[in-house]
């Protein structure tokens, strides 16, 4: 039987392509290669750490999955589709600290992307509680970002990546500004949402027990310019536990990122 | 004791002295007449000062919103696009740091002695510093926001109205204010120079004949139009921007400070 022309089409929601990309930054005095040839899959429902030294373009990767940036070569696609512009019905985007709104309450932040779309005050509202209750911030909504923690910050935050309900969701060093505490507690709050959501998770990283703790998969990528260098399948059951932190295990993983990440540092 | 009811103290106790000792006659009248004498002075000229007041409202007004009308739409310009920033900016801060008041003269002879002429001297005065804290306002604006407003879909027109505007308010307030100020001195210095009608030219005119208790007079009511104008822009700022300062509206810093330190994360 022949197959159908539009199959392609039919790839499950959540699913990421990424093919040949390359990424180039043309200054006056010369071209910079961002990213060289960057192949990657991801599953629906997966969740992918990257990790590498600085200016491998872990971040530049993301921006592109966002459509916040578009690769010089290539072709990237979400759920089958490619994104030429940010679509936040397909794909939430988690920053570092400090891109909440400060005039806002943490509720109108979440709505923020709702508000946009013109969807009307209590469909809104509604929303924006369910996404606040998911990450465990129910009774906050009226607080201001200046009156929450950091970590809370990056509750309303993540909320609000999540309110569109998109199957994608990219973070991008989402709990760098985070004392080591309250990162380890996000950490095992972000793995309990995504267990509760089932959305495919891109999440970037300068650290390596983030990474291993965290992943289903782990990307390493080598600097200037950009390429990946390695893949790793982290088999450590679920749910992640404390404990895991010192098993052999974890620290062979951890071991093989980070010979990769001396040899390009 | 508060801080508060101390300055209240502390006002009050000005305000007593400022009838006792003139009546003591530890001080000639000459130099302050008493609180009791200004207030009948202005009272038995009420239709005179009256109209003094109305006309250099009328200037204040006008200049005001010439001033800050002008200055936040230059700033934002200015702030927002490198170009004319380059070519404007060094030129308007050097032009700050001229006494503008020795163009008043020029004024006169272009405008005559009436409004005009101190409506186009304090509407210069007073729109350069809103001017500069607007463009500087812009400037800073957090570029992570306007990342994350793009990441969730907002156009460029919805990251002008939610995003830059609102983040560029205090910044402008805070030049309105310094910029508001100077508009009601140019106003009252510019009337006390050269001029036929206003409050600094009553004032000038009862210094010339040595009538102490009507300068003060018209040194009362310039002071009360200052502090009204600081109050409404306290207000406003008290309104628009409550995140600025980092304690909301109506609430005290410390009855926010506990419910901040709450929750771990």
């Amino acid at each position: 039987m022949q197959p159908l022309a539009n199959i392609t089409l039919l790839k499950p929601a959540g699913a990421i392509e990424v093919r040949n990309v390359g990424q180039v930054f043309k200054t006056t005095t010369q071209d910079v290669v961002a990213l060289e040839d960057v192949s990657l899959d991801v599953k629906p429902g997966r969740f992918v750490v990257l990790v590498g030294p600085s200016g491998c373009g872990k971040s530049t990767l993301l921006m592109m999955m966002a459509g916040l940036r578009q690769q010089t070569s290539g072709t990237i696609t979400i759920s089958g589709a490619p994104i030429p512009e940010p679509d936040p019905n397909r794909v939430g985007v988690v920053f570092q600290e400090a891109s909440l709104f400060p005039w806002l309450t943490a509720e109108e932040n979440v709505e923020f992307p709702l508000a946009l779309r013109g969807i009307t005050k209590s469909d809104r509202r509604a929303r924006a509680q369910d996404a606040l209750k998911l990450v465990g911030l129910d009774g906050f909504g009226k607080r201001h970002p200046h009156e929450l923690s950091g970590g809370m910050k990056q509750r309303v935050s993540i909320a609000r990546g999540l309110v569109q309900d998109p199957p994608v969701l990219l973070m991008d060093e989402p709990f760098a500004a985070l004392d080591e505490q309250t990162r380890m507690t996000m950490g095992d709050e972000l793995l309990r949402i995504w267990a509760a959501t089932g959305k495919t998770v891109v999440f970037v990283t300068h650290s390596l027990t983030e990474a291993v703790y965290l992943a289903d998969e782990v990307i390493v990528m080598s600097p200037r310019p950009g390429r990946i260098v390695d893949h790793l399948q982290v088999s450590l059951p679920r749910p992640r536990t404390y404990e895991m932190l010192s098993g052999d295990t974890f620290g062979s993983l951890r071991d093989r990122i980070w010979r990769h990440i001396r040899k390009s540092a | 004791m508060s801080a508060a009811t101390l300055r209240r103290l502390i006002v009050i106790s000005l305000i007593a002295l400022w009838e006792i000792l003139p009546r003591a006659g530890f001080i000639p009248e000459l130099f302050l007449p008493s609180l009791s004498s200004t207030l009948a002075a202005g009272w038995n000229e009420a239709g005179e000062y009256g109209h003094a007041l109305a006309v250099t409202l009328y200037e204040v007004a006008i200049s005001m919103a010439f001033a800050c009308g002008g200055g936040i739409l230059l700033g934002a310009i200015v702030g927002s696009l490198p170009r004319p920033r380059i070519l404007i900016m060094p030129m308007v801060s050097s032009l700050y740091a001229v006494p503008l008041v020795i163009l008043y003269p020029v004024f006169t002879i272009w405008l005559g002695i009436g409004s005009e002429s101190k409506i186009a001297f304090a509407s210069i005065y007073g729109f350069l510093p809103t001017m500069l804290a607007t463009a500087a306002g812009i400037q800073t604006i957090d570029p992570q926001l306007l990342l994350a407003a793009r990441s969730m879909g907002a156009t460029l027109s919805q990251r002008l109205v939610r995003v830059i505007i609102p983040a560029a308010i205090p910044t402008v307030l805070s030049g309105l204010r310094v910029g508001g100020a100077l508009v009601i001195v140019g106003v009252v210095v510019s009337e006390m120079l050269i001029s036929s009608a206003g409050i600094g030219y009553l004032i000038s005119r009862y210094r010339t004949i040595l009538d102490s208790p009507h300068v003060f007079a018209g040194v009362l009511l310039v002071l009360a139009m200052a502090i009204a104008f600081n109050a409404a822009i306290k207000w406003i700022e008290r309104k628009a921007a409550i995140w600025q300062t980092g304690t909301r509206a109506g609430q005290s810093a410390e009855e926010i400070a506990p419910a901040a330190l709450q929750p771990a994360t």
